[in-house]
């Protein structure tokens, strides 16, 4: 359900949505007039000391890409992708702005706004008229902003001059510029709103036309890092995949790394959207500490290799090499390291934590852990996989680091509402939680039946899983792979469906029977299936 | 299928030692500029560089690693390209500025011959961890890169007076400096086989860091087939 914001409202980003891989799109028009929408990386004084983190349409992305353009589409003027996880910690504000392009005050805009849409679904909207303005030429819309955790603050200041103002306003420099070049290159085209998966854009009601070409009008001027890929592209079409995408990636000569838009394929950190658990409140994902993989850009052949001993981007030394690997801590009771590692501080809020036992990579201060008796629970499960769940109970004062064979860990915050998770993937839960075990049963399941854990109550529950999960809402045709089913909302219904001979001969020696978990329930409700089947 | 794959063709060389994606570590080789490398790490070079296993030089050094069988590293040497990597582990590249770095054996991936190494055991430590604890010590100017299963985290063990305990199979490194004991944490419930599963851990106190890895997994992949 998407708010709506006045002027001046704030909110932390992590009330307002689970995701961090966000969509912020902006809508301002006037008749007869442009606008140049764009976003501005500050650093903790409110400047703009790194001018690659000034983010419009000549230069369509941050280094690491998490701030990308993404142009006009599904009815904005503009779109951004907003990565939060990603963007380095010098960054503590980002500044969305419009400007006029031409002659024009604010005064004559029609009804606009900029809103945030994760997981295909707007949650916020802060709505502007051209009656808020007057002869303002630029206006800084709204701020995403680092206090503790990133919030969100719809501002609505404008400003008399235009862009340069805003610039100098943030302490950047405003480039000369320059005739045009006779043969605009085309862009590279910047990352497509449809690729990755877990970051939906909001579903375009018309197509978008002038969206493959956010810049092509426009005169490329000198852009501080980026370097326009020498062969022409022609705009694509918006729904065409990335792979099928023209990657320029063998200019004819060498030049700084350009755009090649490789697909992620280290499995970037990608924080899963379970944006639709009711009343959940996640703690907000710490910076996962992982820095991008570099632009693989091309080596040209024939090139000598020489042996830079140069000193690496980061600076020297010890403590700069392993500087994007350090401990957050936020003061929450749950923070997430990174994607494999969780932090529980037992100094905040009084009860214990029950972990799975042996989960425990390391901890400060003192902390006791003892054997938790697993009761119904263990015996339960264990009776059916042969392998008895055991859980630890830490207690004490101090943090403690929980992981286990390197899994992603995810937090799910309970507020009264109740979750599923399948016995072999809670990794460790609050005491103060209720829980108990339920039984899927059916025929053709794995040692007779399924184990989850009922978890009810105030708290959270870490789940883990195998590679980035998908959570996906129950509608009345959901079904999953019991083996691959991490978790549902507690208010959805199992149903064992055995698709009975469907594929006999697909596979030799194969019964050909698949047992299904079928999901039934209101709208609301979710599940989360991992890509591994254990 | 070309301009998919291209996308990861190895960037400009910029550093002795850079990334190649999350997993993979590029060396820039160069004749007299030697690199001591894991036995059995190298996925692929560019070049003319050849290897030579267990070199006197190491076996000296290195004569007690893990029951006298020789260091499992290897003398690079020439000019070109080289690529390693471990199992999928995450590598991170340290630029050692004068500073020193303690790894655990199965941790260490590579690092600059010139560098000033050691290995050491770590005292009453050895019976813990299956096959004894080792760890190697580098200090000096220069590259070292060190694996990890998964994204590490690093610890400033110096805040207040608590001590840090880590369990030492998910431990990758340490500041040299700080001091090292064993902890027992079983109660007498462990003993009949109800411990919380954490019946082991290692101490650390003092200044310095601690570089942990998501994963209890310290099984040494790259010393499996021999």
């Amino acid at each position: 359900m998407a708010r709506e914001f006045q002027r001046g409202h704030k909110a932390k980003i992590s009330d307002l949505t689970a995701g961090t891989d966000l969509y912020v799109g902006v809508q301002i028009a006037a008749p007869g007039l442009t606008f140049d929408i764009s976003c501005f990386g500050l650093d903790a004084n409110e400047q703009l000391s790194d001018d690659r983190y000034f983010i419009f349409f000549n230069q369509p992305k941050s280094p690491e890409e998490s701030i990308q353009l993404l142009g006009a589409q599904s009815g904005d003027t503009e779109s951004f992708r907003v990565t939060l996880d990603r963007i380095p910690a010098a960054i503590q504000k980002l500044s969305f702005t419009a400007t006029l392009d031409g002659a024009g005050q604010m005064s004559q805009i029609g009804p606009g706004y900029i809103r945030i849409v994760a997981g295909g679904e707007e949650v916020v909207r802060y709505a502007f008229t051209g009656s808020e303005f007057t002869t303002e030429r630029a206006v800084m819309l709204g701020d995403f902003y680092l206090k503790d955790v990133w919030r969100f603050a719809a501002v609505g200041q404008g400003f008399d001059g235009g862009l340069e103002a805003l610039l100098k306003n943030f302490g950047g420099e405003v480039a000369e510029e320059e005739p045009p070049p006779a043969a605009a290159p085309g862009f590279a085209p910047p990352a497509q709103a449809a690729a990755p998966p877990a970051f939906g854009a909001p579903p375009a009601p018309q197509p978008a036309p002038a969206f493959g070409a956010p810049s092509a009008p426009r005169a490329p001027q000198p852009a501080p890092s980026f370097g326009a890929p020498a062969a022409p592209t022609p705009p694509p079409a918006p729904q065409q995949p990335m792979h099928a995408a023209p990657t320029i990636a063998a200019p004819l000569a060498p030049q700084p790394p350009a755009a090649p838009q490789a697909p992620s394929p280290y499995g970037q950190p990608q924080q899963p959207q379970f944006g639709q658990v009711p009343g959940q409140g996640v703690p907000p994902a710490a910076p996962f500490g992982q820095q991008a993989p570099s632009p693989y850009g091309q080596q040209p052949p024939g090139v000598p290799q020489g042996v830079p001993q140069g000193v690496p981007a980061t600076g020297a030394g010890l403590r700069a090499a392993l500087q994007p690997y350090k401990e957050t801590a936020t003061g929450q009771r749950w923070t997430p390291q990174n994607q494999q590692l969780m932090r529980v501080d037992l100094t905040m809020g009084g009860a214990g934590v029950l972990a799975r036992q042996g989960s425990m990579v390391m901890y400060q201060g003192k902390v006791d852990f003892g054997y938790k008796g697993a009761g119904f629970v263990g015996r339960a499960v264990g009776n059916a996989t042969g392998q008895e769940m055991q859980l630890m109970r830490c207690t004490g004062r101090g943090q403690v680091f929980l992981a286990e064979e390197g899994s992603h860990l995810h937090p799910i915050e309970l507020q009264g509402d109740g979750i599923c998770v399948s016995a072999e993937n809670v990794l460790a839960f609050d005491e103060s939680l209720q829980y108990e075990v339920r039984r899927v049963e059916g025929h053709g399941i794995p040692g007779g039946a399924l184990f989850t854990m009922l978890f009810q109550g105030t708290g959270t529950v870490v789940v883990k899983t195998h590679g980035t999960p998908v959570v996906l809402p129950v509608t009345p045709t959901t079904f999953a792979d019991c083996n691959a089913v991490v978790a549902w909302s507690a208010a959805s219904q199992v149903i064992v469906s055995s698709q009975v001979r469907l594929r006999r001969n697909a596979y030799p020696g194969h019964s050909g029977e698949t047992v299904n978990l079928q999901f039934r329930g209101a709208p609301g409700n979710f599940i989360v299936v991992q890509p591994y089947e254990v | 299928m070309n301009q998919q794959l291209a996308g990861f063709a190895p960037t400009p060389v910029t550093a002795r030692m850079e990334n190649h994606g999350r997993t993979m570590l590029k060396v820039a080789m160069a004749s007299g500029q030697d690199l001591y490398a894991r036995t059995g790490s190298m996925v692929a070079y560019e070049g003319f560089i050849q290897y030579e296993p267990n070199p006197p030089a190491a076996r000296q050094i290195a004569s007690q690693w893990i029951t006298g069988e020789g260091a499992p590293v290897m003398k690079c040497s020439g000019d070109g390209l080289l690529y390693l990597a471990d199992y999928g582990a995450d590598v991170v590249v340290i630029n050692l500025d004068n500073d020193s770095i303690s790894v655990n054996g199965t941790n260490l991936l590579a690092f600059d011959a010139h560098l000033t190494w050691g290995v050491e055991k770590v005292k009453g430590l050895a019976k813990f961890a299956g096959q004894g604890l080792w760890n190697v010590v580098v200090q000096g100017t220069g590259w070292v890169a060190i694996t990890s299963r998964g994204t590490p985290i690093v610890v400033d063990c110096g805040r207040g007076e608590d001590e840090t305990y880590v369990d030492p199979d998910a431990l990758v490194a340490w500041s040299p400096n700080l001091k090292v004991k064993g902890k027992r944490s079983f109660k007498a419930g462990s003993l009949i086989g109800r411990g919380s599963g954490e019946a082991y851990q290692m101490a650390f106190s003092g200044q310095g860091i601690v570089v942990v890895q998501p994963s209890e997994d310290s099984t040494d992949r790259l010393r499996i087939r021999n």
